[in-house]
């Protein structure tokens, strides 16, 4: 675990792979609970594809580090958690914020796993093609939701455009540089700026569509916050509830 | 999940059919030939079917929030995405069943507002608690088992579009009661704290899984109309004992005692004794076992079990949080539905 999380490329795949896992993880409280049957079904295939990619994930850095995947998963300290505080953000079961969150941070992924597609590993490369249909059908789908729910007018596009706003002050936790125990100039961080100037011009571009508003800004590299260790409150109680079971009989088999 | 085991209305004839056409209706019946929504059908039998339907669709969708509940504490990758697959699976049936009951006449929205008003029912079992880990197993080992053991005799119905769908979701629940099977034999295979999770939740469920068929029908059932047109094809006492006969010795080959439990008011056991009354008879091939609290069953069907407030708060809850998306697409509810 140690050479893991002292390995800068191994970290940037743990921040992708900890954000599914943990976006998964919250959205999936909302099963059964979802304003039409049909999107509850949506949202629970997304929910299921994000754990997939997550464990996709977590293999290739089990079969590196010789792990078991549900180790990485389930058995780290808090701090070697590398997911951000958006994927985390408590929604509340208000469905907007739900849906804004489940959006930007899947423009995000798009684009951060098509960067990690191109780096010079074969294995990895494939796993990320494995992910981008599914993740290029979120796009889309979230999208067409933000710009359906965001245009329908009245107290429709004001819960949406107060989503935007409740999720925008944490949006930026995104673009943080991963690893708590890597000094600030080992980290891989993939062109972050870039990185951010893309995702700004396709998120900006679909609330334009939706006649939304929203202002995001790139954090400081120096920031630290949920990717490297320092997590918002809510998470511990979410990982608590996530280990609850396994808790029960450490080591045992589920 | 099925809700057609539950006691429904009975059914009974108008008087006013016409009677050539209620003859030919019951001899397509006869002959086994499936009715379609554009058939002609009596009142009677429209009602029936729209009421079981209904009842079923309220059955997956209510039955989706125990164990949805179970996703964030699920613990390993395989168990989470398995258990949100089958949860999900349950949402679809309800949707597949929803849409059988709309081309019976009504509409999706005012079987959502009947539901979390009160005014229509779930199946009682998931009136029950799931407090650990080990229920969430028994779930889909007992109440998915039961529920296929009851929905392929379904499957035999008359209904086309009932019986189409019947299909469909018994292929699914095929994998959620093998997914039961495995959680229960990893659990009973692991630590002592594991058997006795899986002890106890047994000693929650099996009374509940017995109880899941129905009271007894009534002795000229055959001869009534729901049985007589095929809306149901086996009688509640037949298919309870075919469940015994399956999962009495399965359960004790994998190490769990049938116990007689009393439990309190939130569902869980205060004592236990080994059932003696379960044995069984050579002859025959049955399994005798001790019959379950029957006042309970009425009493919980009543709205009077350990979860009906909540199960029904929390439907209540998701209709009204996502009334404003409907509305901005245009899909119905177009007004709150007043307090309960």
């Amino acid at each position: 675990m140690d050479a893991m999380l002292a390995d800068p490329l191994a970290v940037l795949v743990l921040a992708h792979a900890d954000d599914k896992l943990l976006l998964g993880h919250v959205q999936s409280d909302w099963t059964g609970l979802g304003p039409l049957l049909e999107e509850d079904i949506a949202a629970s295939a997304m929910s299921q594809d994000d754990l997939s990619h997550a464990l996709i994930l977590y293999e290739f850095l089990g079969k590196r580090f010789d792990l078991d995947p549900d180790v990485i998963a389930f058995e780290r300290a808090p701090e070697d958690y590398a997911c951000c505080d958006l994927v985390t953000f408590p929604d509340e079961f208000d469905w907007a914020t739900s849906l804004v969150k489940r959006w930007l941070v899947a423009v995000f992924t798009g684009l951060g796993l098509e960067r990690l597609g191109t780096l010079d590993d074969a294995d990895l490369s494939a796993r990320c093609d494995r992910i981008m249909p599914e993740q290029r059908l979120q796009v889309a789908h979230l999208g067409n939701w933000i710009r359906r729910l965001g245009s329908a007018g009245g107290e429709s596009t004001a819960r949406m455009q107060a989503a935007v706003d409740r999720v925008a002050e944490v949006t930026g936790t995104l673009f943080e540089v991963p690893g708590h125990r890597l000094e600030e100039d080992e980290t891989y961080c993939c062109g972050r700026d870039d990185l951010f100037t893309e995702w700004n011009g396709i998120v900006q571009a679909t609330l334009a569509e939706a006649g939304l508003t929203g202002t995001f800004t790139l954090p400081e590299r120096s920031t630290v916050g949920g990717r490297r260790g320092t997590h918002a409150g809510h998470f511990t109680e979410q990982l608590t509830e996530m280990t609850e079971v396994r808790r029960v009989s450490p080591g045992a088999s589920w | 999940m099925s809700g057609a085991a539950n006691p429904v209305k009975p059914l009974e004839m108008t008087g006013n059919e016409d009677p050539d056409k209620l003859a030919e209706f019951e001899q397509r019946i006869a002959d086994g030939v499936l009715i379609e929504p554009g058939d002609w059908m009596p009142q009677a039998y429209r009602m029936g079917m729209l009421g079981m339907a209904e009842h079923h669709a309220n059955s997956e969708i209510i039955g989706a929030l125990p164990e949805g509940e179970w996703i964030t504490r699920a613990p390993s990758m395989r168990r989470k995405l398995a258990l949100t697959a089958k949860v999900q699976d349950e949402v679809g049936h309800g949707q597949m069943l929803y849409r059988v009951s709309q081309e019976l006449g009504k509409s999706r929205d005012d079987m959502l507002r009947d539901l979390v008003m009160g005014k229509t029912k779930y199946h009682n079992c998931f009136n029950y608690p799931a407090p650990t880990w080990g229920d969430i197993a028994m779930i889909q080992w007992l109440i998915d088992g039961a529920a296929i053991m009851n929905q392929k005799t379904l499957a035999d119905g008359a209904y086309g579009p009932y019986v189409r769908t019947m299909n469909r979701i018994n292929m699914e629940e095929a994998f959620h009661f093998k997914s039961g099977e495995d959680m229960v034999l990893t659990l009973m295979s692991g630590t002592r704290a594991q058997k006795q999770m899986t002890q106890d939740a047994f000693d929650r469920w099996w009374p509940v899984s017995l109880m899941f068929f129905g009271p007894a029908d009534k002795p000229d059932a055959e001869q009534r109309p729901a049985m007589r047109w095929r809306m149901k094809v086996e009688r509640n006492d037949s298919l309870r004992q075919r469940f015994i006969n399956r999962f009495a010795p399965a359960a004790m080959d994998l190490g769990l005692v049938i116990n007689i439990v009393t439990k309190d008011e939130q569902g869980l056991v205060t004592s236990t004794k080994p059932d003696e009354g379960l044995v069984l008879d050579e002859t025959t091939g049955n399994w005798s076992f001790t019959e379950p609290d029957w006042d309970e069953f009425w009493r919980v069907i009543r709205g009077n079990g350990p979860c009906n407030a909540h199960r029904l708060s929390l439907r209540r809850f998701s209709y009204e949080q996502g009334g404003w998306v409907r509305r901005a697409i245009g899909a119905g509810s177009t007004s709150m539905p007043p307090a309960a």
